[in-house]
């Protein structure tokens, strides 16, 4: 068995898949007839809250069970 | 992150791919997250036809084009509401239109297709709609989370209970006591507040909406003491907006106070220790004080997004890019029509960007903020101008043209002076 050349980090690097990233996150629900603005309790906290936010977010989607994309919808029989 | 036997923290409940990645539905906590097409391969999606183009190429930006589908609707049921007050936005009447039974549920299981996430139901007064529990449980079985802004007004502990079918509740308190009379016309403010009570009884996910108008602008600190108060999860800020029989007052933020809102409100959430909300037509304002560009970003900080995350029925089933403003865009009981409409139109909202006039066009935050809000800028004349009732634009106009009058409703008044800090 031919022995393997071990790739050098720059091409590991190159060929191993990009990490994702969150890119935007809002939280609630918006029951209002105008979109949901501004959350001012978050962007109190500027830049380096949001990117924290964005990396601890992005390792938790990833330790979460994910369902699989836009599954049908089977509606019920509407009854008033 | 996840300890053994402990469930995981995000609980996802569905993944929706678009052109930059997808959009993540948070059952728990409840949120909507953007990620690029990486964490959407990470998360089982490996391919989607709307990904064209390379992951890190002009296609895949986030701006490079809308949503897919909006990620919420604001359903107007009715224009039927015995309460009469004298700012109400849809001329709602005792005998106003009202969306039926039948379409209701046939527009929400086209949303679901198209993949919309959450619906805010409104009116009128939804609550006086005998099948307003019955849409509320058709979203539910199409998995579409259904919202609710009501008055209040005659909602028993019976009522309460069943508006758990509910996401988020919140109920219209524009001020405390003897401000709620001045801001509504009638003395609501104990139906309202009994409401409050019962809803928190029974649900977390219970909130006040405050209309700031230049009136009730210095009564907002009773209105957050009582969300402290009943312990409840929010207190959304809702700018006035001159449109329907709100058109006959002369309620518009002063530019004074346009200038305070976003000072108030951070300090309203330290004060009293609530969230506070600020609504999409409140953008211009919060820009002027320049927060960061990457964290308003980030946490979906935005101006006027009709047509794009938003879309509105109304009762009389048209669909229209904002509940406020714009024009019919499709009728939405008429099968795909959405679906088409979408695709195609709402260029009115859409093409604002791209064709932005000044103070707009130069402005740091035109991505961002997108000209503040269309309603109010069509209430003032036109639809495709700048929001008057934005800081930067009233100094611009000060500079530019001081003399010159805003087409079809009375000038804001302009103060010299003062430059964004």
């Amino acid at each position: 068995m031919d022995a393997v050349e071990p790739r050098p980090p720059a091409a590991e690097a190159a060929s191993a898949p990009k990490k994702g990233r969150v890119l935007r996150a809002t939280f609630g629900c918006n029951p209002n007839s105008s979109s949901l603005g501004v959350d001012v309790t978050f962007l109190l906290f500027g830049a380096t809250f949001a990117s924290a936010l964005a990396l601890g977010l992005g390792a938790l989607l990833r330790r979460s069970p994910a369902p699989a994309a836009e599954p049908a919808q089977q509606p019920a029989e509407p009854k008033p | 992150m996840k300890l053994p036997g402990m469930p995981p923290l995000l609980d996802i409940a569905r993944l929706r791919p678009e052109h930059f990645g997808g959009v993540v539905e948070l059952r728990r906590p409840r949120g909507l997250l953007h990620v690029d097409r990486a964490m959407m391969r990470e998360l089982g999606v490996t391919e989607s036809p709307r990904w064209s183009g390379p992951d890190d190429g002009p296609a895949a930006a986030v701006e490079a084009r809308p949503l897919s589908a909006p990620t919420e609707v604001h359903v107007v049921l009715s224009r039927r509401c015995a309460a009469g007050c004298t700012g109400c936005y849809v001329d709602a009447t005792p005998q106003g239109a009202a969306l039926p039974f039948a379409d209701a549920c046939r527009i929400l299981d086209e949303l679901s297709a198209m993949g919309v996430f959450h619906v805010a139901l409104g009116g009128g007064e939804a609550l006086e709609l005998d099948y307003l529990f019955a849409v509320a449980a058709h979203a539910r079985s199409v998995g579409i989370t259904p919202n609710l802004t009501t008055s209040g007004l005659g909602l028993d502990r019976e009522a309460a209970r069943r508006c758990a079918v509910f996401g988020q509740i919140n109920v219209s308190i524009d001020g405390v006591g003897e401000g709620y009379r001045a801001a509504r016309g009638f003395d609501g403010f104990g139906h309202a507040k009994r409401a409050l009570q019962h809803l928190r009884a029974v649900k977390e996910e219970v909130g006040v909406n405050c209309v700031v108008s230049r009136s009730s602008f210095d009564g907002l600190g009773g209105v957050a003491a009582l969300v402290r108060e009943l312990k409840l999860n929010e207190l959304e800020l809702l700018r006035f907006k001159p449109v329907g029989r709100g058109a006959r007052l002369d309620e518009e933020l002063t530019p004074e106070q346009g200038r305070a809102i976003y000072p108030l409100a951070q300090r309203l959430m330290v004060r009293h220790r609530i969230r506070v909300k600020l609504d999409c037509s409140f953008a211009p304002m919060v820009f002027w004080h320049r927060p960061s560009p990457e964290a308003a970003a980030f946490l979906g900080v935005q101006g006027c997004v009709g047509g794009d995350v938003l879309a509105a029925v109304s009762p009389e089933g048209s669909l229209m890019g904002c509940s406020f403003a714009g024009r019919a865009e499709a009728d939405a009981r008429v099968p795909g029509a959405m679906q088409t409409a979408w695709e195609a139109g709402f260029d009115e909202f859409r093409g604002f960007v791209a064709r932005a006039p000044e103070p707009c066009a130069s402005c740091d935050y035109l991505q961002l903020c997108r000209g503040g809000c269309r309603a109010v800028a069509g209430a003032h004349g036109a639809f495709s101008a700048p929001d008057p009732g934005c800081p930067r634009v009233q100094e611009h106009r000060a500079r530019t043209r001081p003399a010159e009058p805003i087409a079809g409703r009375r000038p804001l008044t302009v103060v010299s002076g003062g430059g964004s800090p």
